[in-house]
């Protein structure tokens, strides 16, 4: 939304200097409202600055030229003024409160109002929280005069804490009876006056928590020093703390134990942020009062040589969960003993435990030992010694010895009915061929199958030509003849077609031995087929005369046979090349110079009537057949479509397809005198109907056209 | 037997392509019509275009213009004051000579229209065949802009019609000449064997003269398709180009172009070649051999026609020129 103060359109009678007449008693001064200096006074509108709803200043210089396009200084907002539906009537009156209910206090809110809106629902804590006891905030401003500034409420506990009798300042437990302390700066000087013991309370001390320790796992590649040392920082920026902290000072202060400083530089890290310790948790809460602010000055420090074993160092290093060489160890403990967190000895027998960090102090465990005798259950029995020396499928595949036709036979596929070169070489050029290549190599043409079919079939000739079932000799050489001249069966397969054949060649006598079979069938199979092609013989058997004619044999898509090869016995060479499109006689017998009766042919032609008429000649009489109709067909525009379009199909009936012209010899006869009579003049004896009192044809056709062909 | 006339005595220039028809006009013919694959057909005066006129469009009459394509085919009606011409934009424009202006247009076919013929009683049809394998007999008597009859016996272009009393005939790529007999309803279909590039038809109406793609002439006997005589010459160039033949000297003779810039002149009975001509050079080529067996698109002669009045006729071809032989 584009702000534009509402301004006075004109100046108001104050500014107006020009007319002071106007304003004759000024009692006080005006006051700008606006505490942004933008009072609501009359400022010229060129003066005038639109800003958008960010307070970002638009329209620069839109009035001496420029201007920012967009919707800017339209409507104010990208989809323009929403329209309000307002419904007011008679009974029910939109009175002016309810439409004023539909408003929500957002509708007056900017952007500020809607910031402070948000900014009242983020949820945090009092700062005047704290639980029993004091804060861990609180426990570090303590220190100088920022504990001047604490403020601590009473929580219920300390409320509780203080009915049980207990003041601040005080630790939690019963009461000890010692001397009294006068100086509690100096610790070492306790003076032991024993007469002059009372019962004090005890030492205020943290409640130690033993909180899970963050355990430093680095990925691959970290880099670590190798030994952790020691913070210099420590001992040298070292905090005034009460003594009665002091045991666990260095806990609050660092959980977590320090790292060796790997000197690297993050992003956003600069000098001072470093303090030496990058792996330190850079979100960690808490004073960052260890910040070494000196460049160059932990480099003796890091020497773990010059540490001396001060004060502070000996409480507190076994504290710090550090790893410390042992000589350190041993004498640190053997000087100073150690006290548990509420400032006594341990008990006796009982020792600190000192917790040094590092992986080695998580001892591993190691894997569960497989026994001996386990197999596992998904282990595929026989399979270990595969599993074992794995191979590739381009290592199996090289270092296999099948060749495709060996690899087919393994896993028992059937061969592809596309034919070898073999099939069409004669036997001496496959000798020929054999005996060049070494190789060895599939029979030629015509010569017997391999070995393996051969002594199969050979086994028990007498017991197989039971099942070959018997055929008259005279249908086999029938069919046979008709399949070379003609059609025949089992185009689609050739090898069916060739033991088809086969079983053909050994019925009508040409051929010795067993019907070929198909490699790998059971006998039962075998003679299945061959009863198969017993009657597929009786059925194909050539037919005689019209019959013939309507067949043509299928014609393969397998490649033709080879021009090159020898010309083998007939009964092989079933594969013809396909025959081309039968030549018009009528084109032959051009080509051949025979014109005349042969290349010429007479169609009937259908002139319209109107064509005639224009030649001003006599309608043929095969056009009456129009007329007929149409009486009133004087002009051809009127003629109904229906008859044009079936003179047009009768006359293309007629001529389409050059099959159909046939040569003038033989169209009258051929065609029927019926069909066509007209152009003949014939006259039309309407007694009499040849068609009717024609001779009756011989039988022999009737039955060799819809006779059943298994009676014969 | 007149003398064949063999001196080139005009020479009608001007067209920018090749020439594809020429055509006499009726009565006199002093007149001759060329079409052209410039578009353009021009009628041009004989008598005023001599050959050695070294003027530009000499004994040019006038330029009809309307053609957007090639113009195939021209027919002179009889009463010399019509035209159809036909060509490569499928269309058929019917003229009047005097105004230059088409009176009609039918269209219909879906090709280029090869061949027109007027046709009919007092011509009130015109006969075209076209590429797309049809014959369409249009109506001139009547305003139908369709067709009165299509014959689509054909299975390839129609390159030749010609129109004989009532007989149709056509000549297809196919390789047939097919006779719509409209007396009888027949269609006598005669096959050449090979594509046909023209037709024409003697006086008598009982012999037609069709041009194949063989390189050959024949003239069919009509009545029963037979091979009255075939016309040939070891020169004679043929195979690729429509190439327009016709009858001249009451008959006597037969005379074609030729895909290699030739005209040749047969005798029609006898079947021997009595002349041939270079068309580009103007001259007679005497001898066995052709001059120079040139080669090239524009030495085609795609276009012969024989002055049915006089001793005189024209030739056409690929340099755009038409000359006019005649005996003196």
């Amino acid at each position: 939304m584009a702000y534009k103060r509402p301004r006075p359109p004109s100046p108001t009678g104050s500014q107006k200097r020009s007319r002071p007449s106007q304003c004759y008693v000024k009692c006080g001064t005006p006051m700008s409202l606006d505490v942004d200096g933008d009072d609501q006074a009359f400022v010229p509108v060129w003066k005038q600055i639109v800003t958008d709803e960010h307070g970002r200043r638009r329209l620069h210089g839109a009035f001496t030229g420029g201007f920012s396009a967009g919707y800017f200084n339209t409507v104010g907002s990208k989809e323009g003024w929403t329209p309000k539906a307002f419904v007011s009537s008679r009974s029910r009156r939109n009175k002016d409160q309810s439409s004023l209910a539909t408003q929500r206090p957002e509708d007056f809110m900017d952007d500020e109002d809607f910031a402070d809106a948000a900014e009242s629902r983020q949820l945090e804590t009092d700062q005047n929280f704290a639980g029993i006891g004091a804060t861990g905030e609180s426990e570090g401003a303590r220190d100088d005069f920022f504990g001047l500034m604490t403020t601590e409420d009473e929580t219920m506990g300390v409320k509780l804490m203080q009915k049980m009798g207990w003041r601040r300042g005080e630790g939690i437990g019963p009461r000890v009876r010692r001397s009294a302390r006068l100086d509690d700066d100096k610790e070492g000087t306790v003076s032991m006056t024993s007469e002059s013991e009372q019962l004090f309370a005890p030492k205020d001390t943290h409640i130690k928590f033993f909180t899970p320790r963050k355990l430093k796992c680095s990925g691959l590649g970290y880099q670590s020093d190798a030994y952790p040392l020691l913070k210099p920082s420590d001992s040298e920026v070292k905090p005034r703390v009460s003594p009665a902290l002091l045991s666990i000072e260095g806990v609050s202060k660092h959980p977590k134990p320090m790292k060796p400083a790997v000197k690297r530089t993050g992003m956003g890290v600069g000098v001072l942020n470093d303090n030496g310790s990058d792996d330190e948790d850079p979100y960690e809460l808490g004073p960052r009062i260890s910040f070494n602010r000196t460049i160059g000055k932990d480099k003796k420090a890091k020497n773990p040589s010059t540490i001396k074993p001060s004060k502070f160092a000996k409480v507190s290093t076994g504290q710090r969960h550090m790893f410390v060489p042992q000589k350190h160890i041993s004498r640190t403990s053997s000087s100073v003993a150690r006290l548990c967190h509420d400032g006594r000895s341990p008990l006796r027998a009982f020792k600190l435990l000192t917790i040094t960090d590092g992986f080695e102090s998580r001892h591993k465990l190691p894997p569960p030992k497989v026994p001996g005798a386990w197999r596992s259950s998904k282990q595929v029995p026989g399979s270990g010694a595969r599993a074992q020396s794995f191979q590739s499928v381009a290592d199996a595949a090289r270092s296999s010895t099948l060749d495709a036709k060996g690899r087919a036979t393994v896993l028992g596929e059937k061969a592809l009915p596309g034919k070898s070169i073999f099939d069409y070489i004669s036997k001496e050029d496959r000798d020929l061929l054999a005996a060049k290549t070494g190789k060895n190599l599939p029979p030629g043409l015509g010569q017997p199958l391999p070995k393996q079919n051969k002594t199969r079939g050979v086994t028990q000739p007498n017991d197989l030509w039971t099942w070959v079932p018997a055929l008259d000799k005279g249908i086999a050489a029938a069919a046979l003849s008709k399949g070379t001249t003609g059609w025949m069966p089992y185009g689609e397969d050739s090898k069916k077609r060739a033991r088809y054949t086969s079983f053909l060649e050994v019925r009508a006598g040409l051929k010795d031995g067993l019907p070929e079979r198909v490699p790998g069938t059971t006998n039962a199979d075998w003679a299945q087929e061959l009863r198969e092609f017993a009657q597929a013989a009786q059925v194909f058997k050539p037919v005689q005369g019209l019959m013939a004619s309507r067949f043509t044999s299928s014609t393969s898509s397998t490649p033709s046979a080879h021009p090159g090869s020898g010309s083998g016995p007939s009964e092989n060479t079933l594969l013809r090349a396909p025959t081309t499109k039968p030549d018009d006689p009528a084109e032959t017998a051009a080509k051949l110079g025979m014109y005349g009766a042969m290349t010429r042919t007479a169609v009937p032609f259908h002139p319209t009537r109107i064509l005639c008429k224009r030649f001003n000649v006599k309608p043929p009489p095969n056009i009456l057949y129009e007329s007929e109709f149409g009486t009133s067909a004087s002009s051809k525009t009127q003629e109904p479509v229906s008859k044009a379009a079936m003179d047009q199909m009768f006359h293309e009936a007629m001529t389409a397809g050059s099959v159909m012209q046939y040569p003038l010899f033989m169209t009258p006869q051929a065609k029927g005198s019926a069909l066509f009579s007209s152009a003949e003049h014939a006259p039309v004896d309407s007694e009499t109907n040849e068609a009717l009192l024609k001779e009756r044809a011989p039988d022999d056709v009737f039955r060799a056209l819809f006779g059943d062909d298994d009676d014969n | 037997m007149p003398r064949f006339p063999t001196r080139p005595i005009a020479r009608l220039g001007g067209h920018n392509g090749i020439v594809h028809v020429v055509a006499y006009s009726s009565g006199s013919s002093d007149f001759i019509l060329t079409g052209s694959s410039d578009r353009t057909i021009r009628l041009f005066n004989i008598s005023r275009a001599p050959v050695d006129s070294k003027v530009p469009n000499a004994g040019l009459v006038k330029k009809f213009s309307a053609h957007g394509h090639e113009v195939l085919s021209i027919a002179v009606s009889q009463g010399n004051d019509k035209f159809i011409s036909t060509g490569g934009d499928k269309t058929v424009f019917f003229w009047d000579v005097a105004t230059a202006q088409t009176l009609r247009t039918w269209r219909g076919h879906g090709g280029r229209v090869n061949a027109c013929a007027f046709g009919g009683e007092d011509e009130s049809v015109v006969v075209t065949g076209s590429w797309d394998g049809t014959v369409k007999i249009w109506d001139v008597k009547s305003n139908n802009p369709k067709p009165i009859i299509t014959l689509n016996d054909a299975k390839d272009s129609i390159s030749d019609v010609c129109v004989f009393d009532a007989d149709i005939i056509s000549g297809s790529v196919d390789g047939r000449v097919r006779h719509y007999d409209l007396r009888m309803g027949m269609c006598n279909i005669d096959a050449i064997g090979h594509p046909v590039t023209s037709l024409a038809v003697t006086k008598k109406g009982t012999e037609t003269l069709v041009s194949s793609l063989d390189s050959t002439v024949r003239l069919m006997d009509r009545d029963n398709g037979q091979l009255l005589k075939a016309y040939r010459d070891e020169s004679f160039v043929n195979t690729d180009l429509k190439i327009k033949s016709t009858l001249g000297l009451n008959d006597s003779v037969v005379v074609s172009g030729s895909d290699n810039g030739m005209v040749y002149a047969w005798d029609l009975l006898e079947g021997e070649v009595l002349h041939k001509f270079n068309h580009s050079e103007r001259q007679e080529v005497k001898g066995k051999k052709p001059s120079a067996p040139t080669s090239g698109k524009k030495d085609v002669v795609s276009a012969v026609a024989f002055c049915k009045t006089r001793q005189e006729w024209a030739s056409g071809g690929g340099d755009g020129d038409v000359i006019v032989w005649g005996a003196e």
